[in-house]
C-alpha cells in the first residue's frame, strides 16, 4: 500500500439516534482523531405535515402542527393560531394571550431541563441526567394538571385558549417553581464547578459571534455566543409586550455557555410565570373565529425553546389554507454543526450535537407510509378517523 | 433599530424594485431571478437582518412558481419574491456564495419544488429518501402521492 496516500476515514454516525434518541445521518471524515469534514442527511422522521396542511381546515390543521414536535407543541399551535387570527382580523383576548405565554414558559422549562439531562447524559454525567429528568416531572404535573396532557398539552383554540387558571393549579405553580428555582441553583452551580463535565465543555465547540451570525444560529444557541437575537424581546407576542423579557446572553460561545444561558433562561422563565400568575388579566378565554378566511398572506413568528420559529401562512378563502411553510429553529442550527465540528476531536461530536439541542421530529415533517389492508400496524387516514367515529358511538 | 425605520432602510436599498407593503411590519419587493444575487449581496453589505426562512407557493393557475426569500431585523420583515414559470423545472441563481446557510433551505426547496440552484456547493437530497421518484416534487400542487 503507498502510505504517502493520506487515508481518509469516514465515520457515519446515525441514523440511529446519534446523540438524542432521535433520527439523524452524520459522516464525519477524520484523519486520526481529528475530524475533517461532515455532512448531514435529514428526513427519517419526515411526516409531509406542510403537504397534509393544504388538504385540511384551518382547526383541524391545529392539532395537526402542534403534534410536529413532542417537546415543544405549545409554540407551533400559538404560532399558527396567532398567525391565522392575524389573517382574520381576530385578536385573542388578554387573558388568553396571557394563559398562552404562561404555558410557553412552562414548555420552555420542560425542553430546557430535558436538554440539561441528554445533554449530561452525552457527557457521560449520568447522575446529572436522572436529576434534572426527576425535577422535571414537576413541571410535567403542573402541564397536566393545566391542561390533562403531558405532551401536546392542547392549550391553544383559534381565537384564545381552552383552559383557565384554578386557585389550586396556581397554588401547585407556585409551590413547583419554587423546588425548581432551589434545583436550578444547584445545575448552575454544578455544569460551572465540575471538573469533570468542564472537561467536556469549557472551550469545546467554540463558535465566535461572528460564526454565530455567519451560520445564522438562532436561540440559546446564538444567545451563548453573545448574539442578542429573541423574538419574545424584538418582535413581542402573545402577552410578551405586557410582561417584557430580559434576553440572557454569554460571550464564551462554548459548550459551557449554552449550559449557562439554558439554565439562567430557566430563573427568566420563573420570574414571567410568578409575574403572569400576579397580574393575570380578567376576561374571556376565546374570541369568536370564521370559518372560512379571505385570501391574504402574513408572517407570524415565535421564540420556541430551542430558538427562532417562523410560519408562513396563506389563505385562499375557503376553509383551508393555500399554503403553510414552517422553518424550525432546528435547521439553522443544525447546519452549524457540521461547520463546527471540523478540526475537533471525534469524540467531542455527540456533544457539539446535542450542544444545539436538536430536534428532529421538527425539522423533518414528512414520511411515506405504504400501508397493507391486512396490516393494522399501519392505519390510514380514513381507517383511524372511522376507528374514532365507531370509538365514540359506543 | 426600529421596525419602521429598518423597513424604511430596506425601501432605500431596494427603491429599483415594486415593493408593497402587505402588513405594518413587512415589506415585500418584487424581483427577477437575475437581479437576486445582487440584491441579497446588498442587504447583506448593509448588515440588514438575516436570511430567516426561504418558501415556495406553487401557483398553479398563473402556471409560476414563486420563491420567497424572508429577512428578519428585528420585528421587520422583508421578503424578496422570484416569481418564475413553472414548467420547465425553473432555475434560480443560489446565494451560498453570499449565505453559506442557505443552503439547508435551497436543498429543502430544490427537492420539494422542484427548483434548480445554479452554482451551489452541495444539492443532495435533505429530506426525501434516496429512492425518492426524480420528477415527484410532493409540495407542488399538482404532485400525485401515493398517500392511501
Amino acid at each position: 500500500m503507498d502510505t504517502t496516500v493520506p487515508q481518509r476515514f469516514v465515520v457515519p454516525i446515525g441514523p440511529q439516534h446519534p446523540a438524542l434518541k432521535e433520527p439523524g445521518h452524520f459522516e464525519f471524515t477524520v484523519d486520526g482523531e481529528q475530524v475533517t469534514g461532515a455532512s448531514v442527511r435529514l428526513g427519517y422522521a419526515h411526516r409531509g405535515i406542510e403537504k397534509a396542511t393544504e388538504g385540511r381546515n384551518w382547526v383541524q390543521n391545529l392539532y395537526l402542527l402542534e403534534r410536529i414536535c413532542g417537546i415543544c407543541s405549545h409554540v407551533h399551535a400559538t404560532a399558527y393560531c396567532l398567525g391565522v387570527e392575524k389573517l382574520a382580523g381576530v385578536t385573542a383576548p388578554p387573558r388568553a394571550q396571557a394563559i398562552r405565554l404562561l404555558v410557553a414558559e412552562l414548555e420552555r422549562i420542560h425542553s430546557h431541563l430535558l436538554w440539561l439531562g441528554v445533554a449530561a447524559h452525552e457527557a457521560g454525567f449520568d447522575t446529572l441526567f436522572m436529576y434534572s429528568w426527576r425535577d422535571r416531572e414537576t413541571v410535567m404535573d403542573i402541564l397536566e394538571a393545566l391542561t390533562g396532557n403531558r405532551v401536546n398539552y392542547s392549550a391553544n383554540l383559534l381565537g384564545g385558549v381552552k383552559f383557565d387558571l384554578t386557585p389550586e393549579l396556581t397554588d401547585q405553580i407556585y409551590a413547583g417553581l419554587e423546588l425548581l428555582e432551589e434545583r436550578t441553583h444547584q445545575y448552575v452551580d454544578v455544569v460551572t464547578s465540575d471538573a469533570t463535565l468542564l472537561q467536556r465543555t469549557r472551550g469545546v465547540g467554540v463558535t465566535t459571534r461572528e460564526q454565530a451570525e455567519e451560520l445564522g444560529l438562532v436561540g440559546p444557541t446564538a444567545r451563548a455566543s453573545g448574539v442578542e437575537r429573541d423574538i419574545r424581546a424584538e418582535a413581542p407576542y402573545a402577552a410578551y409586550s405586557d410582561f417584557p423579557v430580559k434576553v440572557v446572553t454569554a460571550t464564551a460561545g462554548d459548550l459551557e455557555a449554552r449550559f449557562v444561558v439554558r439554565l439562567q433562561e430557566l430563573f427568566e422563565a420563573y420570574r414571567l410565570i410568578r409575574a403572569v400568575l400576579e397580574k393575570l388579566p380578567p376576561g374571556d378565554l376565546q374570541a369568536r373565529m370564521p370559518r372560512k378566511i379571505k385570501p391574504a398572506e402574513t408572517i407570524s413568528r415565535v421564540e420556541a425553546p430551542r430558538g427562532e420559529l417562523f410560519y408562513f401562512i396563506k389563505s385562499n378563502g375557503t376553509d383551508q389554507p393555500e399554503r403553510i411553510k414552517v422553518r424550525t429553529p432546528t435547521l439553522c442550527n443544525l447546519a452549524s454543526v457540521c461547520v463546527l465540528a471540523i478540526g475537533s476531536q471525534l469524540a467531542d461530536v455527540p456533544m457539539i450535537l446535542a450542544g444545539v439541542d436538536p430536534c428532529f421530529s421538527c425539522n423533518d415533517r414528512m414520511v411515506t407510509v405504504y400501508s397493507g389492508d391486512t396490516d393494522h400496524t399501519q392505519w390510514t387516514w380514513k381507517q383511524l378517523r372511522q376507528y374514532g367515529i365507531d370509538y365514540y358511538r359506543r | 433599530m426600529d421596525t419602521q425605520e429598518a423597513l424604511k432602510s430596506a425601501e432605500t436599498l431596494l427603491t429599483d424594485y415594486p415593493s408593497t407593503r402587505p402588513e405594518e411590519n413587512r415589506l415585500d419587493v418584487t424581483l427577477a431571478p437575475e437581479n437576486l444575487s445582487a440584491v441579497v449581496s446588498n442587504l447583506v453589505a448593509a448588515r440588514w437582518g438575516y436570511l430567516i426562512a426561504i418558501t415556495g407557493l406553487d401557483q398553479v393557475a398563473l402556471g409560476q412558481l414563486e420563491i420567497l426569500y424572508h429577512f428578519g431585523a428585528g420585528a421587520a420583515v422583508l421578503t424578496l419574491r422570484i416569481p418564475l414559470p413553472r414548467i420547465p423545472i425553473p432555475s434560480v441563481e443560489s446565494i451560498c456564495p453570499i449565505i453559506p446557510y442557505a443552503n439547508v433551505y435551497e436543498r429543502e426547496l430544490g427537492e420539494m419544488f422542484g427548483v434548480e440552484f445554479r452554482n451551489s456547493p452541495n444539492t443532495d437530497r435533505l429530506f426525501l429518501p434516496d429512492d425518492w421518484c426524480s420528477d415527484v416534487y410532493p409540495l407542488r400542487k399538482d404532485a400525485v402521492l401515493n398517500e392511501e
